[in-house]
């Protein structure tokens, strides 16, 4: 009798902590999937079965939100006037140091899949006194300075602190978006990665696969 | 008997071990939001008490969140902003001068041949204020821009709250 006690405690015990870790996984589970939909929301870097995080995007597969910003030259560029042509919208700012590394790359991927109808279109990050004529000149005079050194071929937009809201945050730099000719996000990329995956990523907008 | 039980008890231990092994997720996951909206925090010291009217040394402690680093206040290109302190006017507390640890030198691994001037970890600065007689809270700033090896986000201020009173 005391044995047959025994025994049954202990397969009730089991049983219970069975139970217990079953749910402590489904909690684990249904928590890891609400972070992981808040990151996509915000458009965050988030885990993947791979080793490299990934940017996952709110704006993938979706149109990216058109916008009109002034150039270097004060001249105003939509990005609905580049429909028809795969883009790469590259945010970037003067103080960035790994977009002064991935920029070269740009270029030269730029250079080589222009004939295919890709534009890049480089948009500032850095802050704009727009109400002080002098700073705001200044700031101008700094971006203008960056280009000319990296020699940027394509044009550079400014003030893209106020796209910041359509296009998921911008919080880190460089962030990159790359659209279809139907002007569709076909990927995004967050940070420095290599030149192999910008052309990845480029061909993929051209339509060429990866 | 006690071989049987102790058997049994690992069994009921090892799925507890297993589920538990996973939480760390629950927390790890948001906090690189966190570190990065917060990448210097300010340590102390919260209250100082210095001579009214005098010129005292006041020791301020940041720390910048791991794996992540910031410019010094000396970065080697005109591009790269600056880690700068300041304080309000008319809070009843001048800063007359500040004085930045030198940076360490750092490179990012796919441009190992630019070297960066950075601080990273636990940093001082000393800070040279001078407050006239009374309590002041102020609310000094710390302006810096954070990176880590891949990416860099926005200039960002921290506010560096200190009870001053000078006697």
């Amino acid at each position: 009798m005391k044995r047959n006690t025994v025994v049954l405690s202990v397969v009730l015990l089991l049983l219970a902590a069975f139970a217990w870790a079953g749910w402590a996984n489904w909690e684990y589970r249904k928590q890891a999937a609400e972070l992981r939909a808040a990151a996509v929301a915000r458009g965050e870097l988030v885990a993947t079965s791979s080793d490299a995080p990934q940017f996952l995007s709110p704006l993938m597969n979706k149109p990216a939100p058109d916008f009109t910003l002034q150039d270097l030259s004060g001249k105003k560029v939509s990005l609905s006037s580049y429909k028809g042509k795969a883009v790469l919208i590259n945010f970037w700012a003067t103080w960035c140091a790994p977009c002064k590394i991935e920029t070269p790359w740009i270029i030269d991927l730029r250079n080589q899949y222009a004939a295919q109808g890709f534009e890049v279109l480089g948009i500032s990050a850095d802050d704009l006194d727009l109400n002080d004529k002098q700073k705001l000149a200044e700031e101008k005079q700094q971006i203008a300075a960056t280009v000319q050194q990296m020699h940027i071929p394509y044009p550079v937009l400014l003030n893209g602190d106020s796209l910041s809201q359509s296009y998921g945050g911008l919080d880190e730099l460089p962030t990159s978006f790359f659209l279809d000719r139907n002007g569709t996000v076909v990927a995004t990329q967050i940070g420095l990665t290599s030149k192999d995956e910008l052309e990845g990523n480029i061909r993929k907008a051209l339509g060429a696969g990866k | 008997m006690k071989t049987i039980l102790a058997t049994v008890f690992a069994a009921c231990l090892a799925p507890v071990l297993v589920a538990q092994q996973q939480l760390p997720l629950f927390n790890d996951a948001p906090n690189r939001s966190l570190t990065r909206t917060n990448a210097v925090q300010y340590l102390f010291p919260e209250q100082v008490s210095v001579p009214a009217g005098k010129p005292s040394a006041v020791e301020l402690h940041f720390r910048v969140a791991q794996g992540l680093h910031i410019n010094s206040h000396t970065p080697r290109d005109s591009y790269l902003i600056p880690t700068a302190l300041s304080i309000p006017t008319a809070s009843g507390v001048r800063l007359e001068n500040a004085t930045y640890p030198p940076g360490e030198d750092f490179t990012l691994p796919l441009d190992p041949k630019t070297r960066l001037s950075v601080y990273t970890g636990e940093f001082v600065i000393q800070a040279r204020i001078v407050a006239q007689r009374g309590n002041h809270l102020v609310e000094a700033q710390l302006r810096y821009q954070a990176c880590d090896n891949n990416e860099c986000m926005p200039p960002k201020s921290v506010t560096v709250p200190i009870d001053v009173i000078g006697k």
